[in-house]
């Protein structure tokens, strides 16, 4: 009980929508729940989240989407098994419709979180998948 | 790539780590970061590899341009063709002890360059303006291959001397508009200064600030150790002036200085293989310890002769007047006197203890206790314990002696992803309900 | 705890004070009450609160009067009702031109255009995830796609509302179009909607940036290119929406609208330009949250301090300058996710919020606004709505029909206090301008939309079927999103494609060459030049690359 992990999680948008009211409030959350947060602008490019997490080797990628733009991220997740990041987790917020939902996890997002999930929900998630990534890594 | 087959305590460097491979780089990192077994050896296997790269420790108060020259000084150096590896230390929140990281020093368009690697860090309540952990992310990234290594720090004080212990070249950042205060800049902050940036100097101010930098420089010898004459430049990230002549200097300091200079080892400074030894030794005794697992008392930080814990109250913890019981505050501050009297190795037994109670504190603060050795002989050791409220206030002064035994402490059990993945949570921070 | 009142203690000729005994005895625990921008509710309003005599009559006045408080016209609704502006947008050029007309036809009196979040990035769509074209607004890259979206569509004789990013190349296209058309430009009206890039800069919206002074300059040129050549058009769109979104509060929200527009009333004024000739055609854009009363006296208060403003300010003489001109949109903020179709009841009371408010034009958002992009089927019921109120219910009978009330003239009052504090604090910054590149509006921005989320956390701010009311969801009861016909988008890309490789690239070169030398010379116009290029066949891809070399990027704060 005296040393778990501190998760560090990225916190970031992709695609056209820059709206991030949620997404800091997100962020804000996590940090107030003890973990480290990389908060980004929104419109980041693919190519660039994959850089950043690979480089600051987070746990959880959080992406907030609002406006369709999580139609991009099985793009996103194929860019981050190519760059050896398949153990990194992604979870997505936002607007998403229920038809897409399944596409998302079929192309590998750990969970997708709907406006109104209560934080301390995402909280607790981040919380207990961290220790399995690490584990996971760990072994390779 | 292949590499020649590594023989010995080589083999315990990763692939790809030597090469500069993105993700092997970041992975070790994050080992060292987390204190993973092995991670002190792998470490000391990168030693013959270090003292290439020039390592800039960067530093200044809070709002005197630090990320933005960063930002400038990475536009040049890419511009020189060098390899850059950025280290950004941000505080962590003394509240939930958790920390919203990099976000300045990643809004410039540089970090998508390939010749660029970012690493935030967090303090984790380490004072002095580093992590625990900084040192052995600036070998990772030396012995990776990097030019140069930039490490931003987080405020300036007295106690940002830290960059000492990490940086080849000093530079100190001063904000114009100083003024008198230049006369209150703490002797300390120019005594590790090998240059001085007076920022922003697009603004009014800038240049007397400079001059009243350089008197004050007269007064001083040359550096006893380089020869170095400390220079003071004035650089403006908005207009781009002084940027280049400020990484000149650099590169001048370096060639005098020699790079990997410090490495040298400060003798009364422990390595930082004992500190990460003495580090994963009290959390080991913390995990053991049955009062601080139901107290929910966790170990944030330790090295030799010092612990860092905290815990966060609740109702529980209470006495009929509402606020925190004086026991709590006790068994928080014994508990860091004990694992700091712990951590070198020998079994130690508290056999005297005081404390006195400064201010109230109340349900839903999140109390840090910090040990520090006081003195340390054969036989008895004696240790100071603050204790901190979230908002900085001093709660609490302890103070305990300890007898040396002749008996030592098992080997630490390993901790590590396996042990982390078995443990239970940390007690939650706020956003869990109770 | 229920005390019986004896009648003996009561004063029967102070009814006042025996209502408050009574309440006090009846209500059991009070609660204390503020509205979103934190002025304290009570209970009741009465004379005491404000008094109609004839001092107070001043300040009130009376329908298009200044200070404008009951209405910016003599008649309001009564004789002109508002514009039903509904925003729209989806896919290719022809299905946007379909849905357009249908709207039209059912009773809309206006052309609104949102283009796809590609152009409100800047770029082009054979740049852009080819999954995300058209999923939010339609593909117009050129004068070509303009043309062909407004096709039917008389440009003399409609209103044309174009969400229209810096440096505002819809309407380019747009004049491009009617030129090709013989339609003379001093014929056609309407709006460079959101033109503001002060508010896109303070809350994160969908437009790419251009560096601040680079986006200062383009307005000013577009603000001065459409007076002398656009008369009928309303170059400058000053924007409260996205503020009030990302967590401003109303008053807040009005502030900072009104700070922005008096920055950039200042910026025509050094170029020379008569605040009687521009500010008639400076409008306002507002959101529309569900906190009725609060909204009513917000804009208000708005009329009363833009009619000061614009006289003592800017001493303009001409009444239209005075005139505080606003369209407002239903806030999706507030809607929900779950139990989409309560949004509708939503919807219906912001929209009544706005109309007694004294808006000149209305969007009302779809039900399914907080699932996606809207439905067809959501879209309708957001007209019908309108057109409920409008003639079911007579809200256009009389005019500022909540003037009088003792709650609504105080609150205005109050309202006018809060915003004008706030004014003071930008006036103390330097202004708008420097306001924001020093991050103090993010800031406050940031710390209302943190108070309002603990407000919610906290369960103190109900949001039915999230934090309370929960029930369990049929998903049945969802609607399928409308997206763009993958095929029909491929050939559009597939037909851009063409037509860019078929133009005469020396005039596309030479246009962009002159909007960029424009960039470098201040004295030109680089509106003007935009409309050059654009009826040059230039991209917009191409058109908002140029500026953004040589103007500068401008970077984006990640401030938690």
């Amino acid at each position: 009980m005296s040393f778990a992990p501190i998760p560090k999680v990225l916190v970031t948008k992709i695609g056209f929508d820059g709206h991030d009211r949620g997404s800091r409030i997100v962020a804000a959350a996590l940090r107030d729940a003890g973990m480290e947060v990389i908060y980004t602008a929104p419109w980041q490019e693919i190519n660039a989240v994959v850089k950043l997490a690979t480089e600051e080797d987070v746990d959880v990628i959080g992406i907030s989407s609002l406006a369709t733009d999580h139609l991009i991220v099985p793009k996103l997740m194929d860019a981050l098994r190519e760059a050896g990041l398949g153990d990194t987790a992604v979870i997505v917020g936002g607007i998403v419709p229920d038809e897409d939902e399944q596409m998302l996890l079929d192309a590998g997002v750990a969970r997708v979180f709907h406006p109104g999930s209560p934080l301390a929900a995402i909280a607790e998630y981040v919380r207990d998948i961290t220790p399995t990534i690490r584990a996971r890594r760990a072994a390779h | 790539m292949t590499q020649p087959a590594a023989i010995g305590s080589q083999a315990l460097i990763p692939p790809g780590l030597l090469a500069g491979e993105r993700r092997a780089v970041a992975r070790t990192i994050s080992r060292i970061e987390q204190g993973a077994p092995g991670a002190a050896a792998v470490r000391a296997a990168l030693g013959p590899h270090l003292g290439r790269a020039h390592v800039i420790g960067i530093t200044g108060a809070p709002g005197a341009g630090k990320s933005t020259l960063v930002h400038a000084l990475l536009g040049e150096l890419l511009a020189r063709g060098r390899r850059v590896g950025v280290v950004a230390v941000d505080p962590s929140s003394p509240i939930s002890g958790g920390a919203v990281l990099g976000d300045r020093v990643r809004m410039g368009t540089h970090g998508a360059h390939p010749d660029v690697f970012i690493r935030s860090v967090a303090s984790r309540g380490h004072l002095g303006g580093l992590s625990r952990t900084t040192v052995g992310i600036v070998d990772v990234f030396d012995a990776a291959g990097f030019d140069t290594v930039i490490v931003e720090t987080v405020g300036a004080g007295q106690s940002e001397i830290e960059i000492m212990r990490v940086a080849d070249t000093r530079i100190v950042l001063c904000p114009p508009g100083l003024g008198d205060d230049v006369q209150a800049i703490k002797a300390g902050i120019l005594e590790i200064a090998d240059l001085l940036a007076v920022t922003k100097s697009d603004l009014a101010g800038a240049q007397s600030t400079a001059r009243e930098l350089r008197d004050m420089l007269q007064l001083r010898a040359r550096r006893p150790d380089s020869g170095w004459k400390v220079v003071v430049v004035c650089t403006s990230a908005a207009t781009g002036e002084g940027v280049a002549a400020l990484l000149d200097q650099a590169l001048a300091h370096a060639a005098v200085a020699g790079r990997g200079r410090r490495l040298g080892a400060r003798p009364e400074r422990p390595r930082e293989g004992e500190i990460d030894e003495a580090f994963r030794r009290v959390i080991g005794l913390a995990d053991a310890d049955p009062f601080v697992r139901a107290l929910g008392i966790a170990c944030t930080d330790a090295g030799p002769g010092s612990a860092t814990v905290t815990m966060t109250l609740g109702p529980e913890h209470l006495n009929f007047n509402g606020s925190c019981h004086g026991g709590v505050v006790f068994a928080l501050a014994d508990t860091a006197f004990g694992l700091a009297a712990n951590s070198h190795g020998s079994v130690a037994a508290g056999i005297d203890a005081h404390i006195t109670y400064q201010q109230a504190a109340h349900a839903g603060d999140r109390l840090t206790a910090r040990a520090i050795e006081v003195s340390r002989s054969r036989k008895l050791a004696v240790y100071r314990v603050d204790v901190t409220r979230g908002d900085g206030r001093s709660i609490s002064s302890f103070t305990g002696t300890v007898y040396i035994t002749q008996t030592t402490h098992p080997r630490a059990a390993p901790h590590g992803p396996h042990a982390e993945a078995t443990a239970q949570r940390a007690p939650a921070g706020p956003s869990k309900p109770q | 705890m229920n005390k019986p009142i004896d009648s003996a203690l009561l004063k029967p000729d102070d009814p006042h004070a025996r209502w408050q005994q009574e309440y006090a005895a009846q209500i059991g625990a009070d609660r204390a009450v503020a509205n979103r921008s934190g002025i304290p509710v009570k209970p009741l309003y009465t004379q005491r609160d404000w008094p109609a005599d004839a001092s107070v009559d001043a300040a009130l006045g009376l329908p298009g009067q200044p200070p404008y408080t009951r209405g910016i016209y003599a008649t309001m609704h009564r004789g002109r009702t508002w514009t039903q502006r509904q925003l729209t947008g989806l896919g290719t050029p022809q299905e946007y031109n379909a849905r357009l007309l249908d709207v039209l036809a059912q009773g809309a009196t206006a052309v609104s255009l949102i283009p796809c979040n590609s152009v409100f990035r800047g770029i082009d769509m054979d740049d852009s995830h080819i999954e995300l074209l058209g999923t939010c607004g339609t593909v117009v890259n050129t004068a070509a796609h303009m043309d062909r979206a407004l096709q039917g569509v008389d440009l003399a004789a409609t209103s044309c509302a174009l969400n229209d990013p810096s440096p505002f190349t819809l309407l380019a296209f747009m004049l491009a179009a009617a030129k090709r058309r013989g339609t003379d430009w001093r014929s056609v009206s309407g709006t460079s909607n959101q033109s503001d890039y002060i508010s896109h800069y303070v809350a994160n919206h969908m437009f790419f940036r251009i560096a601040l002074p680079g986006a200062r300059r383009i307005l000013g040129d577009h603000i001065e290119f459409c007076n002398r050549h656009v008369p009928k058009w309303n170059p400058m769109s000053v924007v409260g929406q996205h503020m009030q979104q990302a967590g401003a509060t109303p008053a807040e929200a009005l502030a900072f609208t009104l700070s922005t527009a008096i920055q950039n009333a200042e910026d025509c004024v050094a170029r020379g330009m008569d605040p009687d000739q521009f500010l008639p055609r400076f409008t306002f854009f507002f959101d529309i949250s569900i906190s009725f009363f609060e909204e009513v006296a917000k804009f208000r208060a708005a009329r009363r301090i833009w009619a000061r403003v614009t006289r003592e300010r800017f001493g303009a003489k001409d009444p239209r300058a005075w005139r505080f001109k606003f369209h407002a949109q239903t806030s999706g903020v507030d809607l929900t996710r779950q139990q989409p179709l309560n949004n509708i009841a939503r919807v219906t009371v912001q929209a009544m919020a706005g109309i007694l408010g004294g808006l000149q034009s209305l969007h009302t958002d779809a039900y399914d606004e907080a699932l996606s992009c809207p439905s067809e089927f959501g879209a309708r019921i957001a007209v019908a709505t309108q057109n409920i109120l409008r003639e079911e219910a007579h809200l256009t009978d009389v005019i500022d029909p909540l003037g009088g009330s003792f709650y609504v003239e105080t609150l205005t009052d109050q309202m006018q206090a809060e915003v004008e504090r706030v004014m003071a604090l930008i006036e103390d910054a330097g202004g708008m301008f420097k306001a924001v590149e020093s991050g103090l509006v993010q800031r406050m921005i940031g710390e209302s939309a943190r108070r309002f989320q603990s407000q919610v956390d906290s369960l103190e701010q109900t949001v039915v079927g999230v934090n309370a009311y929960q029930v369990e969801e049929d998903r049945s009861a969802r609607p399928i999103n409308a997206r763009p016909d993958r095929a029909a988008m491929q050939a559009h890309l597939d037909a851009f494609r063409a037509d860019k490789a078929a133009r005469c690239a020396a005039d596309v070169r030479h246009a962009l060459d002159n909007l960029a030398r424009a960039a470098g010379d201040g004295r030109d116009n680089v509106f003007g030049r935009v409309v050059e290029a654009a009826e040059a066949g230039c991209t917009h891809g191409e058109i908002c690359a140029t500026l953004r070399r040589e103007l500068g990027f401008g970077h984006v704060q990640a401030i938690v």
